[in-house]
């Protein structure tokens, strides 16, 4: 579910999850398979997030990942892009950024 | 391994709730089982001995504060070790006792609908998070709790041996005579919750009474070889008369690159370890054992013998060849997806996934129908959670009026 205080309001999201054999002590893969318009989330549906990368730890669960990914829709990271281009637009026009995630969302989310 | 997943959450329904931070307390954050002996990192936070040793051979930090860590540094924790035994030997009665409580008391209805599911998770998370706050100061209450009964038992024996008669009283749970003053300030307290433990600790009762071993027996009161004290007992005794006896030598760490295969084969057959497989096979075979070898000789306070290692050790390896197997992927998905007829397409797919090549739109032919079927049931739920809402605050406006 899209965070409602974020242009993805009102969408529902898929992810792909696979644990790798030696989960937990390896992350694991996490995939969006819906389409969404992110500067971290590519088209392929990769994700940029360091806790699903080096930052990485035994201790986490799906539960706080899932919580994560929901915080990087409300607040994105454009300093560190997987998508440049979305992370330029969202920081010289945030209005144009957030009225093209919400179209995305209209369209493939809902 | 453990067949019954247990969870803290199991308390929320309870008449004491809070009892699952206690619960929670006593996991280990890595396979989020009860700590099974349990060591302590230099930054102050516990795991279990295999998962954190396994951890660091992959990342040289602690998983809850990052904090640099190595191996060495770890020290067991026996009080612990003891304190999550005894919890688990009396959690299914306490759990069972305690929803009988809610029965009796006749709690307001909790409407246990599908919705609430999913606000139970982000309580747990909620709770995780003030666990990892608060954990220092939950954590010594504890101890002070556990170290209470040490103190008495101490105390007892040696009243008992001295046999002074004077203002003794006997205990109405134990039976035992204890001087008033004793009796009144922590006897019955300790006895009436080392009573509610019920269960006898697994490993006295099968070196004492091999024959009293099934738990109904235990529970009978019956027992004629060892006192109910002695048995309820086991777990504070076991702590006070803990050493880390060092017989054993800790196995250190081999850089096999140097050696010939020669060498490796002499070194694993010293050990008494099985020589077969490839070199890296042998290497693995090494390093795991060398990994069970010092979390049982430096860390465990009850330590197996070595002819148990090796079992543990060829248990191991046996799970991690079929783990490897593509055909052992037959989890639901996979046949979820024979059912479909297009398995090798969806093996093709998971094969992407883990090489980071994602393709979503394969995805989504493979799975659109039961996407929107999913959709449909969030948004279903979406409404009635919204009702339930509606609902509940028109009772309280009501209640208000």
């Amino acid at each position: 579910m899209g965070p409602p205080d974020s242009p993805y309001a009102g969408g529902v999201f898929f992810l792909s999850i696979h644990f790798p054999t030696d989960y937990p002590f390896k992350p694991p893969k996490i995939a969006f398979t819906t389409k969404i318009y992110h500067p971290n989330i590519n088209a392929n549906g990769n994700i940029c997030l360091d806790i699903l990368k080096d930052q990485w730890s035994p201790a986490l669960t799906i539960s706080k990942v899932l919580l994560s990914i929901c915080s990087l829709l409300t607040d994105a990271n454009p300093d560190d892009p997987l998508v440049p281009e979305i992370a330029h637009i969202y920081k010289t026009d945030r209005a144009k950024y957030e009225a093209t995630a919400r179209e995305w969302t209209k369209k493939y989310a809902v | 391994m453990n067949q019954n997943v247990t969870d803290a959450s199991e308390f929320s329904k309870t008449s004491l709730p809070q009892l699952g931070q206690l619960d929670t307390l006593l996991r280990c954050h890595i396979c989020k089982d009860f700590l099974k002996i349990p060591v302590l990192t230099p930054c102050g936070h516990t795991f279990c001995s295999l998962c954190i040793r396994e951890y660091l051979t992959k990342e040289p930090k602690c998983p809850l504060c990052l904090n640099e860590l190595r191996e060495s540094s770890l020290r067991s924790e026996f009080l612990v070790n003891e304190i999550v035994e005894s919890y688990k030997s009396s959690r299914k009665q306490l759990l069972e006792s305690l929803k009988e409580a809610t029965l009796t008391v006749d709690a307001p209805p909790i409407d246990i609908t599908s919705e609430s599911d999913g606000d139970d998770d982000i309580q747990i998370v909620a709770t995780n998070k003030k666990r990892i706050q608060f954990r220092q100061d939950i954590v010594e209450p504890n101890k002070v709790n556990k170290r209470v009964p040490k103190n008495t038992s101490t105390f007892n024996n040696v009243k008992k041996c001295s046999k002074t008669t004077e203002n003794l009283a006997q205990c109405p749970i134990c039976q035992e005579l204890f001087p008033l003053k004793v009796l009144e300030r922590t006897h019955l307290d300790e006895c009436l919750t080392l009573q509610s433990l019920g269960k006898a600790p697994k490993k006295s009762a099968s070196l004492k009474d091999a024959s009293s071993s099934k738990i109904s027996d235990i529970l009978s009161k019956k027992q004629k070889t060892t006192s109910p004290y002695e048995k309820e007992n086991f777990h504070v005794n076991r702590y006070m008369f803990s050493a880390n006896s060092g017989d054993r030598q800790r196995l250190p760490k081999t850089n096999f690159t140097s050696m010939s295969l020669n060498q490796i084969k002499h070194k694993l057959s010293s050990l008494g370890l099985p020589t077969n497989g490839s070199r890296q096979n042998m290497m693995v075979r090494y390093n795991h054992y060398e990994m069970l070898w010092n979390s049982n000789f430096c860390d465990a306070i009850a330590p197996v013998s070595e002819s148990e290692l090796k079992r543990q050790l060829a248990s191991w390896e046996a799970s991690q060849k079929t783990s490897n197997l593509p055909s052992s992927n037959g989890n639901t998905i996979a046949s979820l997806m024979k059912r479909s007829n297009n398995g090798s397409s969806y093996q093709r797919l998971l094969m992407d996934f883990k090489t980071d090549k994602f393709e979503r739109k394969l995805w989504i032919d493979m799975f659109g129908r039961e996407f929107k079927s999913l959709i449909k049931e969030a948004k279903r739920g979406m409404l009635s959670t919204a009702k339930h809402e509606e609902k509940s605050s028109q009772g309280k406006a009501q209640e208000t009026v």
